[in-house]
């Protein structure tokens, strides 16, 4: 069977993933373009004595070496030599779509034009006259109606025609330009030919176009394979450059971007057609109340808290059956397998680990597929929109609003949604700053210890440590912003797509692609953290204990098995409890005695002296380090640590001698340090190591910081 | 626009020298003053910048200059109302037309090929050829409009303006002697000039007054909206696409208008974006709304929806504003 690649590209939201979808259904592999944190989707089918491989490249609106999508696409078509490119165009937006297709055209490969949402165009009264645009172009042309499924199998079989004739005949196409312009670039192509450039296969005339046009990406490739060899091709470019500037009064790059508009203005002229039917434009129609002066604002902080309801309170009841069916498994191994060190590994350990990730899959899905809802709906733009001002002054995007949003469930997911901002910088400092948001891991944490220590003000303590995570977040971002990652906004210019009825399938194929990588990378980390902790809280395990707790237990037993003896039926059942309880307190006192002399207790001595000026104790200090794994377990490893159930902690916590202030500081120290140890692997896969290095020190220091300004301000101010 | 300058810089050194004109390395210098600003200058205004860059010449050798510069046609004379003579750049093949303010003086600079375009067309229905032209529009720009006050003295008025009578103030006195001249409440005047020391000529009705300044004063008006009778023609102008005014920013379109782009500056990443989004030279650009906190810009380009922020619609100079309902 004989192999062809095909690749789709096109503008966003030109309807390129639908058709994606329509031609492989649910036989996608979706992975990461190397090097860049840019979708890569792959899907195979076979047709016609064919292997078709089918890759869906990001969608651009041009080729310039501006943003990584763009030189993702470039790469791909100039490295990996597709054997047929699908370009979508969106019917009715046919003028700005052909100014990627002349980019594509100008690549030298096989094209096929997908004129998409033909449906949509006709019903504004646009015709476009596929045969002529065919001829002039010198390639064939096709209508699909993605969201119906029309011409799904019209495009597999022109993409095989295409890629068999090409074969035999290469075909010539050409952008024309200017003709000054076409002077020069014809006289750079022969130097470029003359200097026998043999190590790059990229079309000469298309190199030619780019040195005039300056561009920096191929530039360096050159320079890289060449060296010196083409500096004075490089110099007679500049030269040219020079004399395009001197007789257009413009630069090359503008000169050239309107040559293209100039040659496509001419084939629209001769291909389309415009009936004046206006119809009603339901999507103006849609907007004139979603983007409202006046009701703009409240529907949109309705549909957040629409989301984060579903969220929370509906992903609450799955959450439940996973707990209880991994509850269950635990308590079956438990039975099962007798007392030894593998046992207690996979107990507290790998199940108790994983078990900790699986229960929020019910939330993430819930919540990727709202996101998922937004995008393909076209409302993530007004999102964007509505909050770009107050985004700005922060000194991010519009667009940055929905991940620091979802920061407050989880950062995790909320690092992977910074996908969706273009530019590099906006990225980053979206996700440097996103652990500020208080994710809802923290929640149970502050409902502890502010209901033990502030009871019926706790609700404001919380909303205020809330406020505080914004706070930080918007001064960090002022501050990097200042420093590392400084430099211009990215302009923000972004489309509004007409709002569409999403499709059922795609949404789900959305979101369970989207979760899946979360559990997969979560997965193995939390594992190996959840095990690390499990050892350091195991070993050592020959622990001399200050006295014999066995003994103890043993005396209270034959104490009681005495009284019960000589008592009456319903004293019998009350001192049972009784010695139930107080074999408990031995064995938590037991249990304490041997955390402090297992690892983790030494390490909790040990950066005791650190936490001390913040007013955090060592065992606090302990749950700190266990809440790297997850913050769930801050809550959890206080109660093994006092020893008690967690409904006695706040007893427990208070006669331990923590005040008010204490933990109040404790809190703010909770709130602000390294998120857990999914979300540092999360950003160093999605930006890099340094990063992440940077996202550890940097909220460790602003945490410590902090809590330190509140306790010791707060000792000063008389309130220890 | 330095391209061209440094080429005019070029044809002057080849012109002045084939002539052999003296003096050449200061009256180089008078140019390369000249060409540095944009606004309309007299020599006056020019030798104090030459004195300021510590170049010193005087004014008879500057002016003299300037007429050199005229007539080799690297400058144009123009005269507004106030007499005196200013000079402005004559880049070869480039006409424009000037706006006047009349109160603050500046000078706006516009070109309008369908004004261009009517005024060949009148020449010819009167068979005159048409070599030259000159065409001046005088009234307050849109700074001065905004910052005058609603309610104004008659003696703080400007040539060629048009009030309402407000009120009189100075009592009784004084309006009846107004009254007997024809001047009354709610009548409108037109101020046909303001003489030195304050005096002003005014049309009321049919009949031309003389007022001193002392009286004038104490007439308080309001602007009239005489311009509003012809309105509602502007606006079935406007509507018949015959309407055109000077460039405008696109961050200074309001919700509900349309233009043509005429230029799109500033960085070139951000040019080259807005220009592979299709926002190039010609294109028609509608104004569908600003965001409920101002700043981004919903626009409609080639048929669709794409926003922008303020700062980034500064860049962009419209034309041919229109309101499309």
């Amino acid at each position: 069977m004989k192999k062809l690649t095909i690749a789709l590209a096109g503008n966003p939201n030109s309807g390129k993933t639908t058709i994606f979808n329509n031609l492989t259904g649910a036989r996608q592999k979706v992975g990461n373009w190397p090097g860049v944190t840019v979708e890569k989707k792959e899907g195979y089918i076979k047709k016609n004595g064919y292997n078709l491989k089918i890759v869906d490249l990001p969608g651009t609106y041009s080729l310039t070496p501006f943003s990584i999508e763009e030189i993702a696409v470039r790469d791909f078509i100039l490295n990996e030599k597709p054997d047929v490119i699908v370009n979508i165009i969106d019917s009715a937006n046919l003028e700005r779509s052909l100014y990627l297709a002349m980019q594509i055209i100008e690549l030298d490969c096989p094209v096929v034009f997908a004129l998409n949402m033909a449906d949509i165009a006709k019903a504004r009264g646009i015709s476009i006259n596929k045969t002529k645009l065919s001829e002039l172009l010198n390639l064939p042309v096709i209508f699909t109606v993605g969201n119906k499924g029309q011409g799904t199998e019209l495009i597999i079989n022109t993409i095989i025609k295409e890629a068999e004739s090409f074969s035999l005949s290469p075909k010539k196409r050409k952008v024309k330009y200017n003709r000054e312009i076409e002077y020069l670039i014809s006289n750079l192509k022969k130097n470029i030919e003359k200097k026998s450039l043999s190590l790059v296969s990229y079309p000469k005339r298309w190199i030619a176009i780019k040195l005039l046009e300056n561009d920096k990406d191929i530039i360096e490739k050159l320079k890289k394979i060449h060296q010196n060899k083409i500096d004075d091709l490089i110099n007679l470019a500049d030269k040219y450059r020079a004399r395009i500037n001197f007789f257009f009064k413009d630069e090359p790059e503008i000169v050239l971007t309107d040559d293209r508009y100039g040659f496509i203005a001419g084939i629209i002229k001769e291909t389309v057609f415009v009936s004046i039917r206006k119809r009603i434009d339901i999507s103006r129609n849609i907007d004139l109340v979603l983007t409202n002066k006046f009701l703009g604002f409240p529907i949109f902080i309705f549909f957040i808290w629409l989301m984060f309801e579903l969220t929370f309170s509906l992903g609450s009841y799955p959450m439940e059956w996973i707990s209880s069916g991994v509850s269950l498994i635990s308590s079956f191994i438990d039975t099962s397998l007798s007392d030894s060190i593998i046992k207690d590994l996979i107990l507290n350990g790998i199940i108790a680990g994983i078990g900790s990730v699986i229960v929020f899959l019910p939330n993430i899905l819930i919540l990727f597929f709202c996101i998922a809802l937004f995008e393909d709906t076209g409302y993530m733009a007004r999102v964007a929109f509505l909050m770009d001002r107050i985004m700005h002054i922060a000194g991010l995007h519009g667009k940055s609003f929905i991940p620091m949003l979802m920061g407050f469930g989880c950062s995790v997911p909320a690092i992977m949604a910074t996908r969706m901002l273009e530019s590099e910088k906006d990225r980053i400092l979206t996700i440097i700053i996103t652990p500020f948001m208080s994710c809802s891991a923290r929640l149970p944490v502050y409902i502890m210890l502010a209901g033990i220590f502030f009871k019926d003000k706790a609700g404001t303590v919380i909303f205020g440590l809330y406020l505080t995570g914004i706070f930080i977040a918007i001064l960090s971002s002022k501050f990097l912003k200042a420093t590392l990652l400084k430099g211009e906004d990215a302009p923000f210019v972004m489309e509004l797509p007409p709002y569409r009825v999403p499709m059922l399938k795609s949404l789900i194929i959305h979101m369970w692609e989207r979760s899946k990588m979360f559990l997969k990378k979560m997965g193995g980390v939390i594992l190996l953290g959840s095990i690390i902790i499990w050892f350091l809280f195991t070993f050592p395990q020959n622990i001399q204990f200050t006295s014999d707790y066995s003994k103890a237990i043993n005396d209270i037993k034959i104490e009681y098995s005495q009284k019960i003896a000589s008592s009456d039926k319903t004293n019998k059942q009350r001192l049972k409890k009784e010695l139930k309880g107080k074999i408990q307190i031995i064995e938590e006192t037991k249990e304490q005695e041997r955390i402090s002399k297992s690892y983790i207790g030494m390490l909790g001595k040990g950066i005791e002296p650190l936490l001390a000026p913040v007013g955090i104790n060592w065992l606090s200090g302990i749950a700190i380090v266990t809440g790297l794994v997850a913050k769930e377990v801050v809550v959890s490893t206080m109660g093994i640590l006092y020893g008690v159930e967690k409904e006695d902690l706040g007893n427990a916590i208070s006669r331990s001698g923590m005040t008010c202030l204490s933990a109040l500081s404790m809190m703010v120290f909770v709130l602000l340090y390294i998120p857990c140890f999914a979300t540092i692997i999360t950003i160093w896969k999605e930006v890099s190591i340094n990063w992440a290095f940077f996202n550890l020190f940097y909220t460790t220091f602003v945490a410590w910081t902090m809590s330190f300004l509140v306790y010791q301000g707060g000792v000063f101010l008389g309130f220890g | 626009m330095n391209i061209i300058h440094e080429q005019e810089k070029k044809q002057f050194k080849k012109l002045f020298r084939e002539q052999g004109v003296d003096q050449f390395d200061k009256r180089f210098q008078v140019l390369e003053s000249f060409l540095k600003s944009e606004s309309h200058e007299s020599s006056q205004e020019i030798t104090k910048r030459l004195n300021q860059d510590n170049i010193f010449l005087d004014l008879d050798f500057v002016t003299e200059t300037m007429t050199l510069l005229c007539k080799f046609g690297f400058a144009n004379t123009v005269k507004f109302n106030d007499g005196i003579l200013r000079y402005e750049h004559r880049h070869l093949g480039m006409h424009h037309d000037h706006m006047v303010c009349i109160k603050c003086e500046k000078i706006i600079e516009f070109k309008d090929e369908k004004i261009e375009l009517q005024q060949v067309h009148i020449a010819r229905a009167y068979g005159f050829q048409m070599l030259q032209h000159k065409m001046e529009i005088y009234g307050l720009c849109s700074k001065c409009l905004d910052n005058r006050s609603f309610v104004m003295s008659l003696a703080l008025a400007k040539q060629g303006e048009f009030f309402l009578i407000n009120k009189f103030q100075g009592g009784r006195k004084i309006q009846i002697r107004c009254a007997s001249m024809g001047i009354k409440i709610g009548e409108t005047i037109e101020v046909i000039s303001v003489q030195r020391g304050g005096q002003l000529v005014i049309a009321v009705g049919e009949s031309r007054f003389i007022l001193g300044r002392g009286f004038a004063s104490k007439i308080m008006v309001y602007p009239s909206n005489k311009i509003s009778i012809y309105s509602n023609e502007l606006n079935n102008f406007a509507d018949n696409k015959k309407f055109c005014c000077p460039n405008i920013l696109l961050s200074e379109m309001k919700q509900g208008q349309e233009g043509t782009i005429v230029k799109v500056s500033g960085k070139s990443v951000l040019r080259r974006r807005l220009l592979e989004m299709g926002m190039n030279r010609g294109t028609k650009v509608f104004v569908e709304k600003y965001a409920p906190l101002k700043d981004p810009i919903e626009l409609v380009v080639k048929g669709y929806h794409v926003s922008l922020r303020v700062k980034e619609a500064a860049n962009i100079s419209v034309q041919n504003i229109k309101c499309r309902k």
